[in-house]
């Protein structure tokens, strides 16, 4: 035992003699001589007195009760016994811990009950640091060592070099290191410290990775899937597709082990969206968490498209005619314009409308567009006729693989197409502008991102589009570009290489934690009690 | 802490000055015959009737007595043979025993005082009127036992008494002394008798001796009225005990109970001897009148 404020003892100094002097009894006022004592003590005794005197055991009380007072004000400290003062564990929580056992029991949770068995039993005083390696590396110290605070879910590959971690952490002699993984994605398991290794052997299969081509906003998705089995021999697994689809598809396959293997699928997806999910099913598959990709896959646009068209020929069927066209690709539906009501996409076939491109999604066929309350130019009215040599942008998305060939124009007013990206054009100049440099735009695109606009320098009566076999795809790529690319589908992450081959791991023996360091006990809280004893038992004693 | 108390050494008036001595000669002048003597006269004129010699006291009965010599009357007390012993007839005595332990030390005026100041007076009727005196004083060393004979040595007998010191011893010494030096007939016993069953052997002792036994208590006014209030250091001057105790109205009514009892205990003891207790308010030491002596003259010639 050590008194840290030894000092503290020069209290007895006065405190003892002030004790004795208090315990004596208070002094007769007067003597009174007598004979006849033995009759004062009977009167006293019939009274069941006892004459004020010193009581020794009540004195010896009181200074026990001092002594116990100045022993607690100099701390006194019984010193424990010696060992480890600081425990690190290091622990694996990589993919691979995810994996189950018979019982569903994960190597994870086994690992967490194996700490928190020993963290419970473990002396206070020892320092305690939990260091999650795998995935997102994770520090708890102190309380929330103890509790094993948020320690997440296996994931990701174990990145860190166990062994030479443990070399550097059990470099001081008062720290114990103590290592818990399965040996997973590791060449070989620390040499030092305690080590527990949590096997958990057995067939496993996972999706290595999945190639998407998203036909959004049209509802048409094609699926590439990588997968991968590890088992003793060939495993007869299936591949599914389930989830935001219309219909799930599924295909079987004898997978070799370690064989990568790909299998494509083309599926629709719903409108309303939701999680779409690839799986490949193994029998007693141990590691269930990389068995599956899923990725969520947004609402498809159900535009309600509205048609302006000029009152005039052939113009309103051709419109109305494409306008249905394009609602049945996309899931939509057709309205009439009215003014102030909110459309997706905008059909204009001719006319005068006021518009600011790219400020809607809109299709104009031939259309003048002016700012609201301006009036048009006479100019912009003039007629090319026939305009040849028609070219368009192959490269692009919009015009790549349609075969525009047989396109003929009647009547083009290239004066009334805005400023924009070129689609069509014709390397001849019009019947006025001989002589002008580079083609003649005859359809743009304006906008860009999210919302963009196309605009045709002729309307669909004056020419033979809407006769083409391109012109619906045409139409559903003006769509695609009026409504901007889609967003890019994020799959949950796929599970590292060396975290999926139960079978290949590092093995080593089991190492017990050393001896751990009890701590001092401080004895104030006793010396306390024993003085509060004391003092109940002085006043008990009469 | 405790201080000391000093030594009871009570402030004790002169013991016999003149006018006590002129008192004592007036009360031996007025007195009647002490009747201690007669009784003897006539103890001694049946005892020459019936045996020869002068009844002295029992021994218990053994093979081979006169059993002319048995005294029926004590068979009939307590139930065991006593064969009376006689003497021949010696000269009329009396005996004063006196306690001179330091309890007599306590009491305004001291119980002491008042008792030697009794003694003078019981010793100068006996002086007066019979023929010796004894004083026995047990565990005074050669002033132990004094004869004294005639009125002549009254002053022998005063200078005796002033003489005398502070001593303890046990009743039975006393007894024991008086036996030894043969038996007076009458005894007159002062002491405060505090320890009743102490003097019981004793009284007992000399009544089967056929010593008529009187005990003088001076009495003093805490013997029956303890003090009421205060925190008093009882003290005891023969024993040197001590005690600190807080009067209150219960401890008074307690002790005052007590007293009580210790008075009827002193009764009783003399009652069973055959003996008579007097108790002489000490008061009465510092009056010069003979009638403050009034019960000493009435016993003396019982």
């Amino acid at each position: 035992m050590t008194l840290l404020a030894a000092w503290q003892l020069l209290w007895l100094v006065p405190v003892v003699p002030l004790v004795w002097w208090w315990s004596l009894p208070p002094r007769p006022s007067r003597v009174q001589w007598t004979a006849h004592l033995a009759q004062v003590e009977r009167a006293l005794a019939a009274l069941r007195r006892r004459p004020p005197r010193l009581s020794r055991w009540r004195f010896l009380l009181l200074v026990l009760a001092a002594v116990a007072t100045a022993l607690a004000a100099a701390r006194p400290v019984w010193h424990g016994g010696d060992g480890a003062q600081r425990l690190v564990v290091l622990l694996d929580g990589s993919a691979s811990m995810a994996a189950l056992d018979a019982d569903g029991c994960s190597a994870w949770q086994l690992a967490q009950q194996r700490v928190q068995a020993v963290l419970d039993d473990l002396p206070e005083a020892v320092e305690v640091t939990v260091l999650r390696a795998g995935g997102s590396l994770l520090r708890r110290h102190g309380a929330a060592a103890r509790a094993l605070h948020e320690l997440g879910a296996p994931d990701g590959s174990l990145s860190v070099d166990l062994p030479a971690a443990v070399a550097t952490l059990a470099t001081d002699a008062r720290t114990a290191v103590w290592t818990l993984t399965d040996g997973q994605g590791q060449a070989a398991l620390p040499s030092q410290g305690a080590l527990t290794v949590v096997p958990r052997d057995g067939p496993n299969a996972a999706v290595l990775a999945v190639r998407l081509a998203d036909g959004w906003p049209l509802p048409q998705i094609e699926l590439e899937v990588d997968v991968v089995a590890f088992a003793d021999g060939t495993a007869a697994a299936e591949v599914r597709v389930e989830g935001a689809v219309v219909q799930p598809a599924a295909q079987s396959l004898t997978l070799e082990a370690g064989e990568r293997r790909t299998v494509a699928f083309v599926v629709a997806r719903t409108p309303a969206g939701g999680a779409l999910e690839v799986a490949v099913v193994v029998a007693g598959d141990r590691l269930p968490e990389d068995d599956r990709a899923t990725v969520p896959l947004a609402p498809l646009p159900a535009p309600r498209i509205a048609v302006l068209a000029a009152e005039d020929g052939l113009g309103p069927t051709f419109a109305k005619a494409a306008a249905q066209a394009l609602a049945a690709e996309v899931a939509g539906t057709v309205v009439d314009a009215q003014a102030g009501a909110e459309v997706g996409l905008l059909l204009v076939d001719g006319g005068r409308v006021p518009f600011v491109p790219a400020a809607a999604r809109a299709l104009t066929f031939g259309t003048e567009l002016v700012a609201a309350g301006a009036e048009a130019g006479n100019a912009a009215m003039d007629p090319w006729i026939r305009p040849g040599s028609l070219g368009w942008d192959r490269r692009a998305a919009l015009g790549l693989g349609l075969d525009l060939s047989e396109l003929r124009i009647d009547r083009a007013f290239p004066k009334l197409l805005p400023k924009g990206e070129v689609f069509l054009w014709s390397d001849e100049a019009p019947p006025g502008e001989r002589g002008a440099a580079g083609p003649v735009p005859l359809a743009v695109v304006c906008g860009d991102g999210s919302r963009a606009s196309m605009h045709f320098a002729f309307r669909l009566a004056d020419s033979n589009l809407p006769l083409l076999a391109a012109f619906p795809q045409l139409l559903r790529r003006a769509f695609v570009r009026c409504h901007g690319l889609a967003e890019p589908l994020r799959w949950n992450a796929v599970p590292p290489a060396g975290e999926q081959d139960l079978r290949a791991r590092a093995t080593a023996e089991d190492r017990p934690l050393p001896k751990f360091a009890t701590g001092d006990t401080d004895l104030v809280v006793f010396c306390l009690v024993a003085g509060l004893l004391a003092l109940a038992c002085r006043s008990w004693l009469r | 802490m405790k201080a000391a108390v000093r030594p009871l050494s009570p402030a004790m008036p002169t013991l016999f000055p003149t006018e006590f001595r002129a008192l004592l000669q007036r009360l031996c002048g007025q007195s009647a015959r002490v009747q201690g003597a007669r009784d003897q006269a006539l103890r001694a004129r049946r005892s020459a009737l019936s045996q020869s010699g002068t009844f002295v006291g029992h021994r218990p009965y053994s093979r081979g007595d006169d059993l002319r010599r048995l005294d029926w009357s004590a068979y009939a007390r307590s139930g065991e043979l006593f064969t009376k012993q006689l003497e021949e007839e010696e000269r009329r005595t009396a005996a004063l025993v006196l306690d001179v332990s330091a309890s007599l030390a306590v009491g305004t005026p001291p119980r002491r005082f008042a008792a030697l100041r009794l003694a003078a007076v019981v010793g100068a009727l006996s002086l007066t009127h019979l023929d010796a005196l004894v004083v026995v004083v047990p565990g005074a060393g050669s002033l132990a036992f004094a004869s004294f004979t005639g009125s002549s040595s009254l002053p022998s007998l005063l200078q005796h008494l002033e003489a005398l010191p502070t001593v303890a011893a046990s009743p039975q010494q006393a007894a024991s002394l008086l036996l030894q030096r043969g038996l007076p007939g009458r005894v007159h016993w002062v002491g405060d008798f505090a320890v009743p069953n102490e003097h019981e052997r004793a009284l007992h002792a000399l009544r089967r001796r056929g010593a008529r036994v009187t005990g003088w208590l001076p009495s003093l006014p805490e013997d029956c009225s303890p003090p009421t209030a205060g925190y008093l250091r009882w003290c005891d001057p023969e024993t040197g005990q001590e005690l600190a105790v807080p009067v209150d109205a219960a401890f008074a009514a307690a002790l005052r109970h007590e007293l009580e009892r210790l008075s009827r205990q002193q009764d009783q003891l003399f009652g069973r001897a055959g003996a008579t207790l007097r108790r002489w308010p000490a008061a009465r030491a510092l009056e010069l009148q003979p009638a403050a002596y009034a019960d000493c003259l009435l016993e003396c010639a019982r």
